[in-house]
């Protein structure tokens, strides 16, 4: 034996050597790591599971199903007799966690008055009026097509009033209105002081006052050094000249701007005085209700020192198309059927209503929070005797919702995700695999596809947001004026059914103009959308919503079923699609036969899977998809009917499971509130994760026994 | 019924010929074997009568013409799978589809659009009880053909050739993957069906093409070294090479 280190020469024979404790410690180290996965995991699914399921024991259903809340926080002072419904009442009770000090309470009934009419299809209302209609009527949608200004603007006077109005409006308003004006006008000359002055050029301080009358009614041409500060009015602020102007200013500009003693000291190089006179017209008009072109209305509004018709919410009316039942409190009925002339009613039952109120004192200066539609409560409440002022408020989101809407939208997002993925991943990989040339071309696709399986997911939701969100195309009646391409398809037969939320956006344009024209005029009259009666085909993307989200979502796993789907096609032996072949099966044939159904299971796990990863992303669906709060399911909410309903429920924001999670432990200020809700949805998510996981693993091992070869 | 008329192909666009200037003449519902050593291409030219070549893209005739029933199989206006069902192939490796044994036999029928379950089941019938496996599977026919053994899986494979009727059915080693017995069962077969059909039958066992095939071609990379009837060639070969292939002098 040639084996001198070991005296014993049986090789089998008990050696110790070095190599058998490298050999322990190495077994000893990958030992060491797994169990610290294994006790990295435990920590992190006992936690959730330990802080998690008191969290869904406790609220129960509510967990699931509650609506989000807006909480407004008002420092309020103490007062007494402070008025609220009782229910609106009893909702700040819950709604505080510290008890409020209150005594003093009494509960009282209180009654209103309110209104039922139809109103009648063909009416004209001003839009502003038309949402108070539906905003009071809660879950009330009016349709209609056709939108105007109107001719006339309705128009009421409480008492018998005097006027006194420059001649020249007078004038205007005679020749628009020429029936209106039938008391006696008397004409009075007044005499106008103005003085022209010279100011050289340099550099003044100034008070708010002169500036303002400076800036608004003259023609000096000035600058500001620095900004004034709104609730500083007295601060003096420096103001540059740029070139000595000559100008005509008012006699009271000129005490506002130039009086030394009161505001300020601009010099004055000349200054000489001018008179002229101006007729003033007074006339008077018995109460009572009136129609008038908008122009006089604008004049009367300016000059009546109070705004007698609100011309934001009649200056466009619209016409509605179908008669509807609807409710309105007293006071707004009587307003209506004031402002609106030509809005037809019918069956008007004046009805009472007792609602149970309370009234309290609050001892000491608090801090209340309150829900916003309590809030509203609370200060119509106290709009007469004033005794809840807040005085200060600020507005902060206080829960996420119930965890329904989160799991509703995650699914409806990776239902699209996957009807997308799927019908583009496997025809692709059914092409790459059967039909594509094996070459250079399969080759760099599937480069190019492998880089993409790396991207990371936010670049995917930035790059939905380009493609989806603000280029996609979609077939419009009112296109987006700021849309990328706009593509004429046909004109219309009829304008579409507007709603109310929709129509103020939408201008509707001379049919004469040609597209970009129409964009533009849209564009510069602020409106966001236009109507000019053709069918566009405009890539103005989708907006932020579902599809948005699903097809960001499909092109980020596109990748991974992609390569599965082709694995899955090449395990399929070549075998079946020779002899699908050999029987006369066209190619498509023995693909749709032979190859297809065997790449199933295969398939079927590459899904699963997919949606195990599409289901927890965030990234990709915050900027195309995700709201985070919301309180509406998708299937809710939705006005419209056949196809287009269809459409509206696939254009909405929806919330996500993993965003919602993300909203509850990071987006909204924390709370006692949102600690417990981060684990209970988190233990949820984790719970249908698992779940889709038993799912994926109990379907292959069924599909892989029935399907064998 | 199949003229090959000094055929020459290639799989590389023409660049090397596998197949060199083949010519000869297959009868009627006779049973005609090709043998020869392991790559001489007999199943290339097997492939080449049912155009199965045609998947591989970069594939062509480069000399001389296929005529089947007189017809140019490469000619433009033939349509392959048209021509595919009426020559049927059975593999060397038995590949049912992991269907029940029905669907299995029903399949070239179905993708003709043949939806009528009498004329389906009529023509599953006659085709098992053609391919002798009638007995054996007529009350399993809903069960997955994966089932079966591996001599029945082959037999399986026949009938659904046979369902379609083609005229000419092509077998490549359809034995090879087969025990003694299941083999001796697919031969008893296959002299069944030469009453029928034109068989043009690939196999390494010169025991087989003697026992069941009329004539017998002899390749030799690449070339047709000699083709006569089974018995010629078997007891009287013209050619050196023949001989000492068949004694298994070389191989
Ligand atoms: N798809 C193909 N692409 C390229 N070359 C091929 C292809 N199929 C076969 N060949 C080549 O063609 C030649 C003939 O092959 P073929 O399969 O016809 O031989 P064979 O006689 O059937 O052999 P075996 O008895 O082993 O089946 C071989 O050199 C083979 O490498
Ligand atoms: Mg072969």
């Amino acid at each position: 034996m040639s084996d001198t280190n070991h005296s014993n020469s049986n090789p089998f024979a008990y050696r110790k050597s070095s190599l058998n404790s490298k050999e322990k410690s190495m077994k000893g180290l990958l030992a060491f790591a797994t169990y610290f996965i294994v006790a990295c995991a435990l920590c992190i699914f006992g936690k959730i599971i330990i802080n998690g399921y008191p969290v869904l024991l406790n609220k129960g259903l509510s967990f699931i199903t509650e609506k989000p809340q807006t909480l407004t926080v008002l420092e309020i002072e103490k007062n007494d007799d402070i008025q609220a419904p009782l229910e609106n009442y009893e909702n700040m009770l819950s709604s505080n966690v510290e008890p409020l000090e209150i005594s003093n309470l009494k509960e009282f009934k209180k009654s209103f008055g309110y209104v039922t009419f139809d109103l009648e299809s063909g009416s004209l209302i001003g839009d502003g009026y038309l949402m108070d209609i539906e905003k009071e009527n809660n879950g009330l949608y009016l349709m209609f097509k056709e939108r105007r200004q109107p001719e006339k603007l309705g128009f009421s006077i409480p008492q018998d009033k005097k006027f006194t109005i420059p001649k020249a409006e007078l004038e205007i308003i005679q020749k628009n209105d020429p029936d209106l004006i039938t008391s006696e006008v008397t004409n009075k000359e007044i005499n106008i002081i103005s003085k022209e002055v010279t100011i050289a050029k340099g550099e003044y301080p100034l008070k708010k006052v002169g500036f303002d009358a400076l800036e608004k009614k003259t023609t000096l041409i000035f600058q500001m050094r620095q900004s004034y500060p709104d609730d500083e009015p007295d601060k003096v602020i420096q103001c540059v000249i740029p070139e000595t102007q000559t100008i005509t200013v008012p006699s009271s500009v000129y005490y506002a701007a130039f009086d030394e003693e009161e505001n300020g000291t601009i010099p004055l190089v000349s200054e000489k005085s001018i008179f002229s006179s101006k007729t003033l017209s007074e006339f008077s008009l018995p109460k009572g209700a009136y129609k008038l072109s908008p122009a006089s209305l604008r004049i009367f509004t300016a000059n009546g020192g109070q705004h007698l018709h609100n011309l934001d919410r009649g200056s466009v009316v619209v016409k509605l198309d179908e008669a509807k039942t609807v409710t309105l409190a007293k006071e707004s009925y009587d307003r209506l059927i004031a402002d609106n002339p030509e809005i037809k009613v019918s069956n008007v039952q004046d009805k009472t209503q007792e609602v149970d109120y309370v009234s309290f004192t609050l001892d000491r200066d608090s801090e209340i929070q309150l829900n916003i539609s309590d809030y509203q409560a609370f200060k119509e409440a106290n709009s007469i005797n004033n005794k809840f002022k807040p005085n200060a408020e600020h507005t902060h989101s206080y829960s996420g919702g119930g965890i329904l809407g989160p799991i509703v939208g995650t699914a409806c997002l990776v239902i699209i995700c996957m009807v997308v993925a799927l019908f583009t991943g496997i025809a692709a990989a059914t092409y790459l695999n059967e039909y594509a040339r094996k070459g250079g071309f399969t080759k760099v696709v599937r480069l190019a596809m492998l880089n993409l399986a790396g991207v990371p997911s936010i670049v995917f939701g930035l790059f939905g947001l380009g493609l989806f969100v603000m280029l996609a195309p979609v077939m419009t009646s009112s296109p987006s004026a700021d849309s990328e391409l706009l593509i004429p398809i046909a004109p219309l037969g009829s304008a579409p059914e507007l709603r109310i939320a929709e129509a103020e956006a939408i201008l509707t344009v001379d049919p004469e103009l040609s597209t970009t024209l129409s964009a533009e005029t849209a564009r510069s009259a602020g409106a966001k959308k236009f109507y000019n009666g053709w069918l566009y085909l405009s890539f103005q993307g989708w907006g932020t919503c579902m599809l948005a989200g699903g097809f960001t979502l499909a092109i980020m796993v596109l990748p991974v079923i992609i390569t599965s789907c082709e694995e899955s096609l090449k395990a399929v032996p070549m075998g079946f699609r020779e002899a699908a072949m050999a029987l006369g099966a066209t190619k498509w044939q023995s693909i749709r036969t032979a190859v297809l159904p065997y790449a199933f299971p295969g398939i079927l796990t590459a899904t699963v899977l997919g949606i195990t990863r599409v289901a927890g992303e965030t990234a990709p669906i915050m900027f195309t998809a995700a709201a985070a709060e919301k309180s509406d399911l998708p299937w809710q909410g939705i006005h419209s009917s056949g196809f287009g309903a269809f459409v509206d429920f696939l254009q909405q924001s929806v919330q996500a499971l993993p965003y919602h999670i993300y909203t509850v432990a990071g987006r909204i200020p924390q709370s006692e509130y949102t600690e417990p809700m981060q684990y209970g949805s988190v233990l949820v998510f984790m719970i249908i994760v698992l779940l889709l996981s038993a799912v994926s693993i109990y379907l292959r091992i069924k599909i892989r026994n029935k399907i064998k070869w | 019924m199949i003229q090959i008329d000094n055929v020459s192909f290639s799989y590389d666009l023409g660049k090397t010929n596998v197949l060199r200037n083949i010519s000869l003449d297959i009868p009627e519902k006779k049973v005609t074997s090709f043998i020869g050593p392991s790559g001489c291409g007999k199943s290339t030219l097997l492939r080449c009568l049912n155009r199965m070549n045609d998947l591989v893209e970069t594939s062509r005739v480069t000399t001389g013409e296929i005529r089947i029933m007189d017809k140019n199989i490469n000619a433009k206006d033939v349509d392959a799978i048209e021509l595919r069902k009426n020559i049927g192939m059975v593999f060397q490796k038995y590949n049912p589809f992991p269907k029940s044994i029905y669907d299995n036999v029903a399949y070239g029928l179905r993708i003709q659009g043949i939806k009528k379950k009498d004329i389906l089941d009529a023509a599953v019938e006659k085709a098992l009880r053609g391919a002798a496996l009638w007995d054996e599977v007529k009350d399993r026919l809903k069960d997955s053909a994966l089932g079966l053994s591996g001599g029945q899986q082959q037999r399986l494979c026949i009938a659904r050739t046979t369902a379609v009727q083609p005229k000419i059915i092509l077998m490549d080693e359809p034995c090879s993957a087969l025990d003694p017995i299941a083999t001796a069962k697919v031969e008893e077969l296959i002299t069944e069906l030469r009453n029928d059909y034109t068989i043009v039958i690939v196999t390494h066992s010169m025991q087989q093409a003697s026992r069941i095939s009329d004539k017998t071609a002899f390749f030799y990379l690449g070339e047709l070294i000699e083709y006569a009837d089974t018995d010629t060639i078997f007891q009287n070969p013209a050619q050196k090479q023949t001989e000492d292939y068949i004694s298994g002098r070389f191989g």
